[in-house]
């Protein structure tokens, strides 16, 4: 009987302050603020007014669900690849790109054309999904490398938790690209978004935004 | 009459070879009190750079030398044994000096005006150098003289001569048969028809014309021999490497225990590195079983490196991969060759700038490389190159550090190029052209000569073309049904025989 009492007594007294004080409440304005991470621009003002913070996030995993390459799903990328590689100061060394399991060559003169420092970037070819996965936590949590691109067929939701923990480890951007059949999976990616064809252009649908509002993306020309 | 004509030759002598071989009669005061040359003491160290010796000395200048060599000359040793048996001997040379070089096929020569002193006399260490060859069983003949080719050449003749002394040098080697210079066999032979069989007749024959008629070398050699010349040597370097074994008390069956029982190893091996200011690039681990032979683990790492950390790092990635085919009953750490450690990896203070997990570019690179293979983990660079399947290729060689190189001149803005390239073009049907044509026609010196016009293309067909059988060109009936168009690929028309193939992707 007391007891029960003490518990009533408990509810009662729970205010909201203590409610939001507990870690595991998640707040919605906090992360609309902005992040204190910086931010990468994608190139694409329609893209990045719906991103928190007005860019991909650094130090976080983002994944793009589509079925074949050649949407621009690099080239949503590659201004901000680009950016990270420019913007080290003076001294210190370029950051790392590590691409895993590119679907096709890597194209060097057209990455050069882009404006990226190819001797900063590191293509991986493991041999199954397992060690794609596991080269990926690697690289991003080094520490050296600022964005890792992995091409995965599919994977299980561990996987990508640990990919998220070493990209916030690392302070590096890991972006997943997985076939668009794993859309309605959970997924504890920061940024999903699907590409698919359009009558023109490559459909943007942000299907999970953290501190953002998701839905598709009108974009002026990909 | 004949008294004359020798003083004469004499006389031509003295002033062919400067003042080292003197007529009897002349005293030391009558001498021109020439300066000595400077001449940089010989560094024993691999690096050793001197100005090319040219010019003949001045012929008045006074031969000197700071060097007293030792030669021993190992008569039986044969063509075969004298490669790595000249290297272990010289490991024992080693206890009298600190420069010992090796004089192919069957010499050492030991610089040794400095341990004089330590070992009393000249005749003593000498002798002790001479015991020390006889302690090994080894026959051999030894001399000591003030420049290195006089050392061989008398060593060879036999003599056990203990020459201090410049000046009495050519006095000495005038009596060596001209057989003990080890010139090539024609030489030799001209000038034994020349009735020249020892090195004095030699001497007495004017420079000028022995380096005409005969060979220019055999003048240089003279001059090294009789210490008017330089002759820098390499000193012999051992090759040293980590090699330390363990053995077990019990076998080891996993792989876990094993890692642990590797640290010890580990350390003492990164301290051994850290000691010698080196870093290695390449291990060895090798487990012994009971029966079956030895596993073998190679580990590469991507810069040389003395780090515990990185070390350990790889070998654990390396471990895990392998399955062990039989319980462990010990091992053995073997390091590559050791090699120069920069400074800037010994930076005191690059373990509290960055954090705990976090480690650098190389390290990342060598452990993927552990578990994934060498070939696995690559990166891309540009060649100035017009046919585009050939202007990229792959990169092992990572550069780990320092600023990239910027290749600007290479970057063609013009066209564009697709992020994928398809290993090998695909053929299919005609596109929906977008942009072009770039026509690309290169190559024809190599016989890979292409002669193309790339087009930027939109796909009309709803699938992506898939890989044909060869010289079957994809046809409209194979697509599927038309969608929605999106995908812009990178098309080109081979211009003979008219075909279009697809050789890159926009992404």
């Amino acid at each position: 009987m007391s007891c029960v009492a003490a518990k009533t007594w408990m509810l009662r007294e729970t205010s909201l302050t203590d409610i939001l004080a507990d870690a595991r409440v998640w707040k919605l304005k906090d992360a609309s603020a902005a992040p204190a991470r910086p931010v990468w621009s994608t190139g694409k003002s329609s893209l990045d007014a719906r991103l928190p913070g007005g860019g991909w996030p650094t130090a976080s995993l983002v994944e793009v669900l589509l079925d074949e390459t050649g949407l621009g799903e690099v080239q949503l990328f590659l201004p901000a690849l680009v950016a990270c590689q420019r913007s080290t100061q003076a001294g210190s060394e370029a950051p790392w790109l590590v691409w895993i399991a590119p679907p096709h060559e890597p194209y060097a003169p057209a990455l050069a054309q882009q404006g990226i420092e190819l001797g900063r970037l590191l293509v991986v070819r493991p041999s199954t999904a397992t060690e794609a996965l596991w080269a990926a936590e690697q690289a991003l949590s080094s520490g050296v490398c600022a964005a890792v691109l992995l091409w995965l067929k599919g994977t299980d939701d561990r996987w990508l938790r640990r990919l998220k923990l070493a990209a916030e480890a690392g302070g590096s951007l890991g972006v997943l690209f997985r076939p668009a059949r794993h859309r309605f999976e959970s997924s504890p990616a920061n940024l999903r978004l699907s590409l698919s064809r359009g009558e023109h252009e490559a459909h943007v649908d942000l299907l999970k935004v953290q501190g953002g509002r998701p839905g598709p993306v009108n974009l002026d020309g990909l | 009459m004949r008294r004359s004509a020798k003083s004469r030759t004499a006389d031509l002598f003295a002033a062919e070879y400067g003042s080292a071989v003197r007529r009897p009669d002349a005293s030391p005061a009558s001498l021109p009190a020439a300066p000595l040359a400077p001449l940089a003491p010989l560094a024993p160290l691999a690096s050793v750079s001197i100005a090319p010796q040219t010019t003949a000395p001045h012929p008045l200048s006074r031969p000197h030398s700071r060097h007293l060599w030792y030669a021993a000359v190992f008569p039986e040793m044969t063509q075969e044994s004298a490669a790595a048996g000249l290297q272990k001997l010289c490991l024992h040379a080693q206890a009298f000096t600190s420069f010992v070089s090796i004089e192919p096929p069957n010499a050492l020569l030991l610089e040794i005006r400095g341990s004089v002193k330590l070992f009393g006399s000249l005749q003593r260490l000498h002798a002790d150098i001479d015991a020390c060859w006889r302690q090994l069983a080894l026959p051999v003949r030894s001399a000591t003289a003030p420049s290195t080719l006089a050392a061989l050449w008398l060593a060879r003749a036999g003599d056990a001569l203990q020459i201090e002394d410049v000046e009495t040098l050519p006095g000495h080697l005038a009596k060596v048969p001209i057989a003990c210079t080890a010139w090539d066999g024609e030489l030799l032979q001209t000038l034994r028809a020349m009735g020249v069989t020892r090195l004095g007749e030699l001497m007495r024959l004017p420079r000028a014309g022995l380096a005409r008629r005969l060979n220019p070398g055999v003048v240089q050699e003279l001059d090294i021999a009789l210490a008017r010349q330089p002759a820098p040597r390499r000193a012999f370097v051992p090759r040293e490497r980590f090699r330390e074994r363990c053995d077990f008390e019990t076998e080891i069956e996993h792989v876990a225990y094993l890692e642990k029982a590797l640290e010890p190893l580990i350390e003492r091996c990164a301290q051994f590195l850290l000691k010698r200011q080196a870093g290695v690039q390449a291990l060895q681990l090798r487990l012994k079983h009971r029966e079956v032979p030895a596993t073998r683990v190679q580990l590469g790492m991507a810069s040389i490196t003395s780090d515990q950390r990185r070390l350990t790092d790889v070998l654990r990635q390396k471990l895990t991969g392998l399955e062990l085919k039989a319980p462990v009953r010990g091992m053995e750490l073997i390091s590559g060759s050791l090699r120069g450690l920069s400074a800037s990896s010994l930076d005191a203070f690059a373990g509290l700038t960055r954090a705990g997990s976090r480690d650098s570019a190389p390290q990342l690179v060598e452990r993927l490389r552990a578990r994934l293979g060498e070939e696995a983990v690559y990166g891309v660079c540009l060649i100035a190159e017009h046919r585009p399947e050939a202007a990229w290729r792959r990169v092992h060689e990572l550069r780990l550090s320092g600023a990239p190189q910027v290749a600007e001149g290479m970057i063609d803005q013009g066209m564009p190029r697709p992020v994928w390239l398809l290993s090998e073009p695909l053929p299919l049907t005609k596109p929906q052209l977008l942009q072009g044509p770039e026509r690309i026609e290169s190559g024809w010196w190599d016989g890979k000569g292409v002669a193309r016009d790339y087009y930027v293309a939109r796909q009309c067909g709803g699938r992506k073309p898939e890989p044909t059988p060869a010289g079957l060109p994809q046809g409209e009936g194979q697509d599927g049904p038309s969608q929605a168009q999106g995908i812009r690929l990178w098309v080109f028309q081979e211009r003979q025989s008219k075909r279009w193939y697809l050789h890159g992707i926009f992404a």
